[in-house]
C-alpha cells in the first residue's frame, strides 16, 4: 500500500523536530570554539574539559552508583512483587496491581515533592541514600509491570515438576522459575538503569548538596550560563542510553526466545 | 500399594471428586478413564500432592501421605504439558531429581545415561527441550520421572498431544517400559482404546465418582452401569421394560434375555455390542430378529451396518472383512437381514 504523502511529510517533520535539537547538541560538542551558535571546526576540547572537571566526574560517579543500586534494589523487590501479585489468592492481586500503576501515571513532580516532604517529615537528611531510596520506589512499578505478564504466562506445572522431583519451594524458585524469567529480568534491569541515570525531577528533589547526580549538576551549571562542556556530557549520556536500550532489546535474542521488553520491541 | 479411601475434593461449590475408593496393587498398569471434567486430573494431583483433599485418606505403601508435600512422596509425575525445564539441556532435565536428592556424581551419570538409552534419547542429551519434537519431549518428561525410580509414576494424558501413529507406537513402548522397570503406573486418559490396550486394571470415572473398576475385559464385556456401557465403545443401548426373562423394547419388540435380578416392570436398557451380533451362520438357541439395513460403512478391516429392527430401534453391527468374505456379499441399504445373538451377550442395565 502506498503511504499518503501528507502522512509521510508529518512523519518526517516529527522526526526532525524530535532529533534536531539533539543533533545540534552532538554537533556543538565537537565545536573548536566556545560559541553555541556558530560551528567553527572539529575538536575534542570540551570532552577534555569534562574529564578534567572533578565536580562533574564526581556527579557522574554518583549517578552511576545511584543507577546501579536502584536497578538491583528495584529488581529484587519488583520481581518478588510480580510473583506475589500473580499468585495472590482472591482480589488482593487485582487491587495491588492497580495501585502499582499509580506511580507510572503520577506526575513525577508530585512524586518528587512527596518524597521530599516524606524525608523532611521523618527528619532524614537528604543525601545519596535518599536519592537511591526514592529511585527504587519509583522503579519498582516498571519492573513489576514488565514482569507480571511474564510470570502469568509461566506454566505452573513447571514449578510443580521441580517440587515433584524433590526440590524445595525455594529451590524451585531459584532453579526453575527465575531462570525462566531471566531475559525479562535482565532487560528490565537495563531499562531501569537508563531511566534512573537520566532522571532529573526525582533526583532534584531528593538529593543533598554534594555530591549531586549528573542531571542535577548539569541543571545547576546551566543557570550560570551554558558551557559547551554540557554538550559533551549530553552527547556521552545519549550514547550511553542508546547502548543500554540496544542491550535491552538484544537480551532476548541472546537467549534465543521471546520475553525481553516487548513494550520496546513491539513483539 | 496405593489406597484411596473416601477421597473427596471440592472447589467451592464444585465437587470435582466425590468419596473415591480405590486399591491399586504394586507393579500394576492402572488407568483412570473418563470424559473431560470427570475429575481424573484432580485425583492424580491429590496422589501427587499438588492438591489437598477436602476429605479422605491416601495411603502409599501403608503410610498415610494425605497431607505430605510432593517432594516428600515417593511418587513422580509426567505432566500433560510435559513441564520441561527449557533453560536446561535434556541431560540436566533428567538429572534434576537425582541432584536434588544428592545422589553421587558417578551414579547420576550412569543412571541418567541408562534412562536416556531406555527412552531412545541417548544421542540428544546436550539438546535443549525446545529444539525437540513432540514425541521426543514426551520421552524426556518420561525419563525425567523414571530416573528417580519412584514407587508410583503418575501420567496425566501423556500421549494426548501426539499424532495417532506416534501415539500407537508410544502406547506399546510405554507398556514395555512399565514391564521392564516394574513401577506402578497410574495412567490418566479419556481414550477408551488406550485404556483397554494398555492397562492391567481400569477405573471408569464419571462426574467425580468411579462407576466401575476392573480388568479391561470386565469393564468392556460386563459394564456395571449404563454410563460404562456407553463410554466403552458402541453399545447399542435400547430402552425397554423387563418382565419375566425378557425385555420389551419401546418399538414393541420382545427380546429373550434370560432370568435377571430385576423386578417385573422395571425400565431397563438392553445392550448388545456390535461385534456380538451375527448376520449369518446362526447357532441354535440364538435370539433372532429381522431388520432393515439403513447404512453400510466400510472402514478397511471392518464394515459397520446400521440396521433398524423396528422403527426407532437402530443397532450397529460390526463385521470383519476377512479373507473369506467377498465384496458382493456385503449388505446394501434397504435390504432385509436376519440378526442373531447369544442370550449371554445381552446386557441388561438399569
Ligand atoms: N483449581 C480448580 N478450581 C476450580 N475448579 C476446578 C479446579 N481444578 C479442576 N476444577 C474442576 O473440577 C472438575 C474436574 O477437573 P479435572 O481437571 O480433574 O478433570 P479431568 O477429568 O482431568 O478432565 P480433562 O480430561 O478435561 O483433563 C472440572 O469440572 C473442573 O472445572
Ligand atoms: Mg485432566
Amino acid at each position: 500500500m502506498r503511504k499518503p504523502r501528507t502522512a509521510f511529510a508529518f512523519t518526517v517533520l516529527f522526526f526532525v523536530l524530535l532529533y534536531l535539537p539533539v543533533a545540534v547538541v552532538v554537533l556543538f560538542s565537537f565545536n573548536s570554539q566556545k560559541s553555541l551558535t556558530v560551528y567553527e571546526g572539529f575538536s575534542l576540547r570540551w570532552y577534555e574539559a569534562f574529564f578534567a572537571d572533578e565536580a562533574l566526574i564526581e556527579s557522574l560517579g554518583m549517578s552511576l552508583r545511584v543507577s546501579l543500586v536502584a536497578m538491583v534494589g528495584s529488581l529484587v523487590l519488583g520481581v518478588a512483587l510480580a510473583l506475589g501479585l500473580v499468585r495472590a489468592r482472591g482480589k488482593l492481586g487485582l487491587y495491588a496491581g492497580f495501585i502499582m500503576l499509580v506511580p507510572l501515571i503520577t506526575p513525577e513532580i508530585v512524586t518528587g515533592v512527596a518524597s521530599l516532604l516524606l524525608f523532611k517529615g521523618l527528619g532524614i537528611p537528604l543525601s545519596t541514600m535518599t536519592v537511591m531510596i526514592a529511585e527504587i520506589t519509583f522503579s519498582i512499578s516498571y519492573v513489576t509491570v514488565i514482569l507480571r505478564s511474564r510470570v502469568a504466562a509461566l506454566n505452573r506445572e513447571v514449578e510443580e515438576a521441580a517440587i515433584d522431583l524433590g526440590a524445595t519451594r525455594w529451590q524451585a524458585l531459584l532453579l526453575v522459575t527465575l531462570p525462566a524469567l531471566l531475559p525479562s529480568i535482565l532487560a528490565s534491569g537495563v531499562l531501569i538503569f537508563a531511566l534512573v541515570f537520566d532522571d532529573f525531577v526525582l533526583a532534584f528533589f531528593t538529593t543533598g548538596v554534594t555530591p549531586q547526580p549528573l542531571s542535577v549538576r548539569i541543571y545547576s551549571a546551566i543557570r550560570f550560563g551554558i558551557q559547551p562542556t554540557i554538550n559533551a556530557v549530553g552527547t556521552l549520556m545519549l550514547l550511553g542510553s542508546i547502548a543500554l536500550i540496544g542491550l535491552a532489546l538484544l537480551i532476548p535474542r541472546f537467549f534465543g526466545r521471546r520475553g525481553g521488553l516487548s513494550i520496546l520491541s513491539g513483539e | 500399594m496405593i489406597r484411596l479411601s473416601n477421597l473427596s475434593k471440592s472447589f467451592g461449590e464444585m465437587h470435582a471428586v466425590r468419596s473415591l475408593d480405590l486399591d491399586i496393587e504394586a507393579g500394576q498398569f492402572f488407568s483412570l478413564l473418563g470424559p473431560s471434567g470427570c475429575g481424573k486430573t484432580t485425583t492424580l494431583r491429590m496422589i501427587g500432592g499438588f492438591e489437598k483433599p477436602s476429605a479422605g485418606v491416601i495411603l502409599l505403601g501403608g503410610k498415610d501421605v494425605t497431607y505430605e508435600p510432593p517432594n516428600k512422596r515417593d511418587v513422580n509425575t509426567v505432566f500433560q504439558s510435559y513441564a520441561l525445564f527449557d533453560h536446561l539441556s535434556v541431560w540436566d532435565n533428567v538429572a534434576f531429581g537425582l541432584r536434588r536428592k544428592g545422589v553421587a556424581k558417578a551414579e547420576i551419570t550412569q543412571r541418567v545415561g541408562a534412562t536416556l538409552e531406555m527412552v531412545q534419547l541417548g544421542e540428544l542429551g546436550t539438546r535443549k527441550p525446545r529444539t525437540l519434537s513432540g514425541g521426543q519431549r514426551q520421552r524426556v518428561a518420561l525419563a525425567r520421572a523414571l530416573v528417580n525410580r519412584p514407587r508410583v509414576l503418575l501420567l496425566d494424558e501423556p500421549l494426548a498431544a501426539l499424532d495417532l501413529k506416534l501415539r500407537r507406537q508410544m502406547q506399546i513402548e510405554l507398556k514395555q517400559i512399565q514391564r521392564e522397570v516394574g513401577i506402578t503406573f497410574i495412567f490418566v486418559t479419556h481414550d477408551q482404546d488406550e485404556a483397554l490396550t494398555m492397562s492391567d486394571r481400569v477405573a471408569v470415572m464419571n462426574n467425580g465418582v468411579v462407576e466401575q473398576c476392573g480388568t479391561p475385559e470386565d469393564v468392556y464385556e460386563r459394564p456395571a452401569t449404563r454410563f460404562v456401557a456407553s463410554f466403552m465403545g458402541t453399545s447399542n443401548l435400547m430402552p425397554g421394560v423387563y418382565a419375566d426373562g425378557a425385555v420389551t423394547l419401546d418399538g414393541g419388540l420382545t427380546v429373550n434375555v434370560g432370568q435377571r435380578s430385576f423386578a417385573d416392570g422395571t425400565a431397563v436398557s438392553l445392550s448388545v455390542r456390535p461385534e456380538k451380533i451375527w448376520l449369518s451362520d446362526f447357532e441354535d438357541g440364538m435370539t433372532r430378529v429381522r431388520g432393515t439395513v439403513r447404512e453400510t460403512v466400510y472402514s478397511g478391516p471392518t464394515t459397520t451396518y446400521l440396521i433398524d429392527l423396528v422403527p426407532g430401534v437402530r443397532v450397529a453391527v460390526l463385521e470383519q472383512n476377512t479373507a473369506r468374505s467377498r465384496n458382493e456379499d456385503r449388505w446394501a441399504g434397504g435390504e432385509t437381514v436376519d440378526l442373531g445373538w447369544r442370550t449371554a451377550d445381552c446386557l441388561v442395565l438399569s
